[in-house]
């Protein structure tokens, strides 16, 4: 077999964006080529990608083989799961509290759990600790201020290293460093506005 | 006012306290990047951004421009030291100046390096300056379908020569035209692709999609990969060249000059090309072709010149004529539209102070970094020894500030969350970034351009192929394309890319 997997994949994923953009692109009037209207250059773009993805496909078939790193049963599992989990916590969350009806608060704690859920498997760890990590560090920055915000935000992202995990002191070392650095940086010299301690606004 | 009186004035801007403090800022940084394996300066430029929007423009950029060139003199430390590229860069570094180290000729590989990037450098910042204005007056005849013939060159050439397959490339190219163009239509008013989001109507934060596809996919990426990095052994013992070495390294610091000043100005050129482009041809006509592999000397000075020019001249088509050439001034031209400057032909004479004082801060950059690298290089060859579980919580909690203080709003990092876990996937699948921040980058622009050379044509499309400019501009993205069907060429490009 000479399928290379990761082109059919690539060439997939450009064609379901081409196809979802050209359905959305259907709210907008074309015009004409002399008159373009604010369809046309997205209608252009978004054929070109749909014709580009189609040859990554076809040509798929004969280039490889290439395959794609291989999932174990937890990873796909979980992925499925923290989809559904994160959705909907999501959904409920500004039902559980007036603290995620504002500043997306509710995209962000949907974020959260999922990722969370997704680091159970072991192939998803890295990128799921990261990016909750991020997702901590919006949900805490508007009424914890930043320097809550960053603790949690570097605790979390510590646990993506088994070297931190088994020190914790190490990452408080580190948290405080950085801190520090943040503040010295940001606050003292740069002056963004922004809370720096928790409940200061 | 004649060139030296510009430059006069350029040095004026440069000189000034601040503007020296963000060149020597920019290059500490840049070598800094450039000798820690992992951090490129991409990922750098991207999460230093909303750092420099409180400063003026020219500071921003000169401290930006300070990165990318300072991770050319960094980039060869480690190569030459270490044997691991520090930039992608310096690939070819490791070839010859590690086989130097070897022989116990560190120290001169790293003397050579840093004196021919500075050669080069010198030559470089003459070359933008001269040509800066006069390819200006020429870009100034320039019609809409010019320009647009003209981007839709540099995408190609992008996506031609990125790593990997062209047509997933110029997919990608294609995808982020696409992502540039959410937001409120110009001419209409209308609200494209925003679903309703506040945030969006200004299209998607340049920020985000940066630093979220560079800076975190590529801490997940390192992170995935056990840490490679290993003790320094090498002593780095004298510096100063021999008679001999001189000799050998005169000429190829001429050659390499020429070729990086050369591929620095083409569209989709830059620092890695010319560094090989120069490796390639030392290979070829230097008088010592049989010591390489040895630890020729030429192996080294030649590509460190290149790519240090490269890396200059690589502005002049952003300064002149508003289009960036690779991803780096992709970030460039982000940098200068958030501070309200749209880059184009009339930035010389709009912003003298911008582009003389950038031009004068390059050469006062190399005259840093010459001293930051050669007598300091203990100080460097330390900073390799701390390991990277130490810098990704720093460069994530600077990745978080930077994305949220861009607008004071958390929707940007959140947008920011999404792109890293499309550059992760992308990465995974193959797909380039690159080729896709600079189609972002150029997106919104091609649209205007292709707008108003349609109604200026009365809607023929044939005003692409009429005009000689414009007709010229496709030709060549069209051979550049056909060329890379040759079985041939390709494998010659995956060779070179790759090392």
């Amino acid at each position: 077999m000479k399928i290379n997997a990761k082109d059919v994949a690539s060439g997939v994923l450009l064609i379901l964006i081409a196809a979802t953009g050209l359905w959305l692109n259907g709210d907008h009037s074309l015009g004409s080529a002399r008159r373009m209207g604010p369809g046309y250059m997205p209608m252009l773009v978004f054929w070109a990608q749909m014709g580009l993805g189609t040859i990554v496909l076809a040509l798929a078939f004969f280039n490889g083989p290439d395959p794609l790193e291989k999932w174990t049963g937890l990873d796909a599992s979980m992925l499925i799961i923290s989809i559904i989990v994160g959705t909907a916590v999501g959904l409920a969350a500004p039902y559980l509290s007036s603290f995620f009806e504002s500043s997306y608060g509710s995209l962000g704690l949907g974020m959260l759990a999922g990722f969370l859920v997704l680091a159970y498997a072991a192939g998803w760890r890295l990128l799921a600790f990261i990016c909750a990590a991020m997702c901590a560090f919006c949900l805490l920055l508007e009424k914890g201020g930043l320097m809550l915000s960053l603790a949690a935000t570097i605790g979390i992202a510590c646990l993506a290293e088994p070297e931190h995990r088994a020190r914790p002191l190490g990452v408080l070392g580190i948290t405080i460093f950085l801190l520090a650095m943040c503040w010295w940086i940001f606050i003292k010299q740069l002056d963004i506005r922004v809370a720096v301690w928790p409940l200061q606004y | 006012m004649d060139i030296l009186g510009n430059l006069a004035h350029g040095f004026s801007v440069a000189l000034s306290v601040n503007n020296l403090l963000f060149a020597l800022i920019g290059a500490l940084i840049g070598t800094a990047i450039g000798v820690l394996p992992g951090i490129g300066p991409v990922a750098t430029i991207s999460l230093l951004l909303p750092i420099t929007f409180g400063q003026p423009a020219t500071t921003a950029i000169i401290m930006l421009a300070g990165i990318y060139y300072g991770a050319q003199y960094g980039g060869s430390t480690t190569a030459i030291l270490l044997n691991l590229p520090g930039e992608i860069s310096s690939v070819v570094t490791t070839l010859e100046g590690y086989k130097m180290a070897r022989n116990g000729r560190a120290g001169a590989a790293l003397a050579t390096s840093a004196l021919s990037s500075f050669f080069a450098g010198t030559v470089a910042t003459i070359v933008v300056a001269g040509s800066g204005p006069l390819l200006t007056s020429v870009a100034l005849s320039f019609g809409p379908a010019d320009y647009f013939s003209l981007m839709l060159l540099g995408l190609i050439i992008s996506a031609v020569l990125a790593q990997g397959s062209v047509v997933k490339s110029i997919g990608m190219v294609v995808f982020g035209v696409a992502l540039g163009l959410v937001g409120t239509d110009v001419q209409t008013g209308q609200q494209r692709f925003t679903f309703g989001i506040p945030e969006l109507s200004d299209g998607i934060s340049f920020v985000a999609l940066a630093m979220g596809m560079f800076g975190i996919a590529e801490i997940i990426l390192n992170l995935e990969k056990p840490e490679a990095r290993s003790v320094l052994k090498t002593e780095v013992g004298s510096l100063w060249l021999t008679r001999e070495e001189l000799r050998r390294a005169t000429p190829s610091t001429l050659r390499g000059t020429m070729v990086g000043t050369v591929l620095g100005i083409l569209p989709g050129g830059g620092a890695a090309l010319s560094s090989f482009g120069s490796y390639m041809m030392e290979r070829k006509v230097s008088k010592n072709r049989h010591l390489f592999g040895t630890g020729a000397i030429e192996g080294v000075a030649g590509p460190e010149a290149a790519n240090n020019a490269a890396a200059q001249t690589s502005f002049i088509p952003l300064l002149t004529l508003g289009i960036p050439a690779n991803a780096v001034m992709a970030l460039m031209v982000g940098a200068l539209i958030i501070q309200g400057i749209q880059p184009g032909p009339r930035m010389v004479e709009a912003q003298p102070d911008l582009f003389w004082g950038l031009i004068a801060s390059m050469w006062i950059g190399n005259v840093m970094l010459l001293i930051i690298n050669l007598p300091m290089i203990g100080m460097w060859v330390k900073l390799l020894q701390v390991p990277y579980k130490f810098l990704y919580p720093a460069i994530l909690v600077f990745c978080c500030i930077g994305a949220y203080s861009v607008n004071n709003n958390v929707f940007d990092v959140y947008s920011t969350i999404i792109f890293a876990v499309f550059g992760y996937m992308c990465n995974k699948l193959k797909l380039e970034p690159a080729p896709m921040l600079i189609g972002f980058v150029l997106g919104p622009m091609m649209e205007e351009h292709l707008r108003r050379a349609m109604l200026l044509s009365r809607g023929d499309v044939m005003v692409f192929i009429e005009r000689p400019i414009s007709a010229s501009m496709l030709a060549i993205g069209a051979i550049a394309l056909a060329a890379m069907l040759l079985p041939n060429l390709r494998k010659g490009k995956e060779a070179a890319l790759t090392g």
